[in-house]
């Protein structure tokens, strides 16, 4: 027999008549024996009638003669190519679709990012020669440097030396200006 | 009336309305069998009502000045005062409770209310399995005991 939480949580669908046989059976039983779980089913039965006619009692002002007017109005009158395309925009970035590009746009960019990795001599994804390093430039890692290696030379783009270390220091950088 | 209840203003509904049964009548070649021609309109109708209601959040309160006058308009038959002012109350609530509700929850209550739907029908509609159907409308039911249980 289910429990008050399970019968809670399923009741609307029994009343929907959305249940499966054995769940909806499992229910009905549950019903004829918790008055609280008798309660809830009430409550949304009442629920249910109040909102149908409130809702109803809205829609009940429609005008049909105006309606079909409205809708042979738009059907004559000739669209403006931007509407056209606003519609369009509109449809591909919906957000269902949205959901989906998101993760598409990542797989391609990682796609993009890996793709040297697999095809080395294809030089299609971001060139290794572009990327710059952080790296210690003593032998104690307190000096580091952010350092562009090119195929014929070597740039310091920025230096980082501690207080102390530079007072220390006999060794000058050949370039500490940032070169962005 | 489902596109009533669910924008609520009556202007705003007879414009998606009128746009539905225009974009069906452009798109009709479109229209591959799949599912029945109601379920394929309601489609149509339904994702405009969402664009519509996350494009143009119109405050409760001219949910509500909209409300009146439609209410006033009917010219209901003058019962017990007391029951009036209730009723009167509660349509507010609920009206104000149905508004809260995210355009995805108020799409499955409104058509399961008003059209008594069946969960795949709504399904096909909304473009989600039935579960989700169902796991929406349980949610949105709650949503709506916790704001309307005093009224109920």
């Amino acid at each position: 027999m289910s429990n008050c939480e399970t019968t809670r949580e399923t009741i609307g669908a029994w009343l929907d008549g959305e249940l499966a046989a054995a769940q909806a059976e499992a229910t009905s039983r549950h019903l004829e024996v918790c008055a609280a779980c008798r309660e809830e089913r009430h409550w949304l039965e009442r629920l249910h009638s109040s909102m149908r006619s409130v809702l109803e009692a809205n829609g009940s002002e429609i005008q049909f003669e105006p309606f079909w007017q409205g809708v042979q109005r738009r059907v004559a009158q000739k669209r403006n190519w931007y509407d056209e395309l606003g519609d369009r925009i509109r449809g591909t970035f919906s957000a269902p679709r949205l959901a989906w590009a998101i993760p598409a746009v990542i797989v391609i960019v990682l796609a993009g990012l890996s793709i040297d990795s697999f095809f080395p001599s294809a030089k299609i994804g971001i060139q290794s020669d572009n990327l710059a390093t952080v790296e210690s430039i003593d032998a104690y890692g307190r000096n580091v440097a952010l350092l562009h290696e090119g195929e014929t030379n070597t740039t310091v783009i920025w230096l980082y030396q501690p207080q102390e270390s530079e007072n220390d220091s006999s060794t000058e950088p050949s370039e500490t200006k940032p070169s962005f | 009336m489902v596109i009533v209840g669910l924008l609520r203003n009556p202007d705003d509904a007879m414009e998606v309305a009128q746009e539905s049964f225009f974009r069906a009548y452009r798109k009709i070649t479109s229209f591959q069998g799949q599912s029945s021609f109601y379920t394929w309109l309601y489609r149509i109708a339904i994702n405009i009502c969402i664009d519509h209601q996350r494009r143009e959040k119109r405050s409760p309160l001219e949910f509500r000045e909209s409300m009146d006058e439609v209410f006033e308009q009917q010219n209901e038959v003058a019962r017990d005062p007391f029951s009036d002012v209730h009723d009167r109350e509660l349509r507010e609530k609920m009206l104000s409770a149905i508004d809260d509700l995210t355009p995805e929850h108020k799409a499955v209550i409104v058509l399961r209310t008003l059209e008594g739907m069946s969960y795949k029908d709504i399904g096909e509609i909304l473009g989600c399995s039935e579960g989700t159907v169902m796991s929406r409308l349980h949610y949105a039911r709650k949503k709506l005991q916790h704001k309307l249980s005093a009224f109920l």
